[in-house]
């Protein structure tokens, strides 16, 4: 509960370069997991980029079997049938021509005993499939190029680098739980796993751009490692990345409630469940994946290194634990010690910590 | 001082003016098909028989030939529009969806039919009847009795159609009786007189707008053409009257007068009063039928009302409660500033929800789930930009700043943060827009749309809102209220 209390306050100072090498294990851990299974199991694919036809009815109470039964004859009763939602029945075929698809449809209008317009069927042409994975990848690259442009444009190129690893680490987790758990991989998917890149990304710019506040702030003196200056940064902005998570889970969430409840609306179930492994994973990618990327290839600069030797020879310990110097921070308030007096706007370059003010009385 | 309350104000405004607006001109969101039920097709020409891939004009016109087709399905609202090099088909609600589609994908040939005769709308042609090839001679059709439009009829068969016509000022109908196509002459004794036999057609100008048929095959080609021509002047054969009519789809598109009765291969040319539009839609009628495009289905999609329905009830309800959830949240974490930010989120929903039905109505723009989907998944961007801002604050005035002065100085830094991450979410949607079709495509202009609202909604509501709250000492004597945790706050 303190710890809780103290972070409502922003006063927590957890050490995160501590934990970023649990926390990279344990990633890696997981992406191998994923990708192994993609590579045994692979995707469940849905029709729209496979080609065939899928039918869906909603027929209570019945049974896979029967279905199978109903459709004796017909072609599709060695196709995939399954119940979804609890009342309806979606089978999927490999079936193109139009009178093959109108029988199937008769008879399962007829098992479920529904006219036949209240059969929903869907059928997309085999080369139509080809073309939409082809989009859908196409956009997939556009996407990684153009974002790694703009980041490395906007920030530096290093942050870029960082960025795109913990998207890719986000996605490999996503895909490998769909292919674990065989979700069926539609349109909405691809739709899911491209929110969860522009979130992810999103939560990392935060981080970034906090980190490079700091750094700004901070560089100038010489006396924080670049690991120190990221650690400060990034518990000064836990809390916002925590609540931005939150707030884009609930609506997610709510998605997820209604869908269960409103039987008849899978997809948004689907979606669901892919956005909100998403953006677990992509808040947790940007503090600890992300940043620790770029930590890893900033603290090898010449700069770096020269401070971290500095740091080391004063016998500390140049990790994250040891607490920036108050007067160091021009607004930042670290527990213990005296809330500095309000202080100019511009970040101080020069090497010697800002005069005391007295303390203005009204 | 007064921009930051004008700029407020003039948000609402704007935001109550839309909603007036939209509620006055009832313009409601378009439903997609998956969420009023209905049936869609993706139709994909076939290359040319030559390989080239089908022109731009020649797809246009079979758009438009579909949209008149399903029209004559007497089918509310089809949405016919080319995609790309493709033409989606939707129809909404329509009973018999499977047959709707089958039709409209049909291929349509262009027929030159020699004009029998005409009469008023709703007379008798039955005086006419002995001119066509009946099935029973003694029997006339009903059809002819009373002038009844026969679309479906065949090459081999005559064709009744209504045409309306404009006579000095005055518009009438006017039922035309069209022969069979005719066979062709040089054909293998079944080939009739289609739209295949014409190479090119082309608008031409010279006294008065015309157009120029170019017919294919060399002689033989011409060979056919000259010989009803014969006919048609002489008024003799299958051409009593000397017009030859020319149909697609069981519409008149054109009926002239043939005078010349040897035509040199380049030298046929359709005159009648033509203006300059309707010699080019002629013209580019009369290639499109040389070139019958053949569409298949690619991509064909039955909703069933009930599940569209249950669709749009689901999304809705899921809105709804993940703007309760959030707004808890919100007002729960910080308080008065989170009553703020649902008031932003009001704003830019109430802008959002204007532009939405506006564009349906006009652009024929259609919410799907995916679209409803994208524009929950906004509520969680918008708030996040409100999110960024109250933490910054938080951070200021925990850092020894007055709230006053940590409002104003933390707005344009939490802004620009805002832009930056804004803009990776516009990125993705543009990306999607651009290189994906349907669904996809949907969601992301629906994400795009509202993340830019929201830029615009926190930069002169929420912003402004917040300053100007500042200003009052309610904010600053009793910051615990605002969601700023009482720490070691100076005093102002």
């Amino acid at each position: 509960m303190n710890t809780l209390r103290r972070m409502y306050r922003g006063e927590q100072e957890f050490d995160f370069p501590k934990l970023w090498r649990p926390a990279l294990i344990a990633s890696l851990a997981i992406v191998l997991i994923s990708v192994a299974s993609l590579g045994f199991r692979g995707l469940n694919l849905g029709i729209e980029f496979e080609g065939g036809t899928s039918w869906e009815v909603t027929a209570p109470g019945q049974s896979v079997g029967d279905a199978r039964d109903a459709l004796d004859g017909t072609g599709a009763e060695a196709g995939k049938i399954q119940t979804v939602g609890g009342d309806s029945i979606r089978v999927r075929a490999d079936l193109d021509d139009a009178d093959e698809i109108a029988a199937v449809t008769a008879a399962l209008a007829a098992f479920a005993d529904v006219a036949e317009n209240d059969v929903s069927v869907t059928t997309v042409g085999p080369s139509w499939g080809d073309q939409i994975t082809e989009k859908a990848r196409n956009a997939l690259i556009w996407f990684f190029v153009i974002v790694a442009i703009y980041i490395a444009v906007r920030l530096e190129w290093k942050m870029a680098v960082g960025a795109l690893v913990a998207v890719a680490h986000d996605i490999l987790i996503s895909v490998g739980v769909y292919s674990l758990f065989q979700f069926e991989v539609t349109p909405a998917t691809v739709i899911a796993f491209l929110t969860i890149m522009g979130y992810s990304l999103y939560d990392t710019i935060v981080v970034y751009d906090k980190v490079r506040e700091i750094n700004g702030r901070l560089s100038g003196t010489g006396r924080y490692t670049y690991n120190e200056m990221m650690n400060l940064a990034l518990n000064q902005v836990l809390m916002r990345s925590i609540n931005t998570s939150i707030t884009s889970m609930l609506p997610v969430a709510s998605m997820l409630i209604v869908g269960s409840v409103f039987l008849g609306a899978l997809t948004l179930q689907e979606f669901a469940i892919a956005l909100l492994i998403g953006i677990l994973v992509g808040s947790y990618s940007s503090i600890f994946v992300a940043s620790a990327v770029v930590a890893f290839m900033k603290s090898r600069e010449e700069a770096n290194l020269a401070v971290q030797k500095k740091v080391k020879a004063r016998g500390l310990d140049g990790g994250g634990t040891r607490s920036v110097a108050a007067e160091d921070v021009a607004l930042g308030a670290t527990p213990g010690r005296p809330t500095p007096r309000p202080t100019a706007d511009r970040p101080r370059a020069g090497s010697a910590p800002p005069r005391p003010r007295k303390k203005k009385k009204r | 001082m007064s921009r930051q309350l004008s700029y407020a104000v003039g948000i609402v405004v704007a935001a109550i003016a839309g909603i007036v607006y939209t509620f006055a001109a009832g313009n409601e969101p378009l439903l997609g098909l998956d969420l009023q039920g209905g049936a869609s097709v993706v139709l994909e020409p076939e290359p040319n028989p030559d390989g080239t891939t089908v022109s731009d004009d020649v797809l246009d016109q079979a758009t438009e030939d579909t949209r008149k087709r399903a029209a004559g399905l007497g089918v509310r609202e089809p949405e016919i529009t080319r995609q790309g090099s493709t033409v989606l088909v939707q129809i909404p609600g329509v009973d018999d969806q499977a047959r709707a589609l089958e039709l409209v994908g049909q291929t349509a040939e262009l027929r030159f039919r020699p004009v029998l005769g005409t009469g008023p709308e709703g007379g008798s042609l039955a005086a006419l009847a002995s001119l066509c090839p009946l099935d029973d001679p003694e029997n006339v059709p009903a059809e002819f009795l009373d002038s009844t439009p026969t679309p479906d009829a065949g090459a081999d068969e005559c064709l009744i159609t209504l045409d309306s016509q404009e006579f000095n000022g005055v518009e009438s109908t006017v039922a035309y009786l069209l022969g069979p196509a005719p066979l062709l002459v040089s054909g293998d004794g079944d080939a009739r007189f289609t739209g295949v036999g014409v190479e090119d057609a082309a608008a031409r100008f010279g006294g008065g707008w015309s157009v120029s048929l170019t017919m294919r095959g060399g002689s033989p080609g011409i060979d056919d053409f000259n010989s009803l021509a014969a006919q048609c002047v002489g008024r003799t054969g299958v051409c009593p009257t000397g017009r030859l009519g020319i149909e697609i789809d069981g519409q008149l598109e054109s009926a002239p007068n043939v005078e010349i009765a040897n035509f040199q291969r380049d030298q046929i040319q359709i005159t009648g009063n033509f203006s300059e539009g309707e010699a080019k839609d002629l013209a580019l009628v009369l290639r499109f039928g040389s070139l019958p495009v053949e569409l298949t289905p690619q991509e064909s999609r039955t909703v069933s009302s009930t599940l569209g329905e249950d669709a749009l009830d689901a999304g809705i309800a899921a809105g709804i409660v993940g703007l309760v959830l959030v707004s808890i949240y919100l007002i729960a974490y910080y308080r008065m500033l989170g009553l703020v930010a649902i008031a932003s989120l009001a704003i830019s929903g109430a802008l959002l929800w204007t532009m939405i039905a506006w564009l349906g109505e006009s652009q024929g723009l259609a919410l799907t789930l995916a679209g409803v989907t994208g524009l929950i998944v906004s509520v969680g961007v918008s708030v996040d930009s409100n999110v960024v801002y109250f933490e910054h604050l938080k951070e200021d005035v925990r850092g020894g700043r007055t709230v006053r002065s940590a409002v104003e100085r933390a707005f344009p830094i939490a802004y620009s943060t805002i832009v930056k991450a804004d803009v990776a979410s516009l990125i993705a949607a543009v990306v999607l827009y651009f290189l994906t079709v349907g669904q996809v495509r949907g969601f992301a202009l629906f994400l795009g749309l509202a993340t830019v609202l929201d830029l615009i909604a926190t930069y002169f509501f929420m912003g402004p809102a917040i300053r100007l709250m500042a200003r009052s000492d309610a904010m600053t004597e009793k910051p615990g209220r605002f969601g700023i945790p009482k720490t070691e706050v100076a005093a102002s």
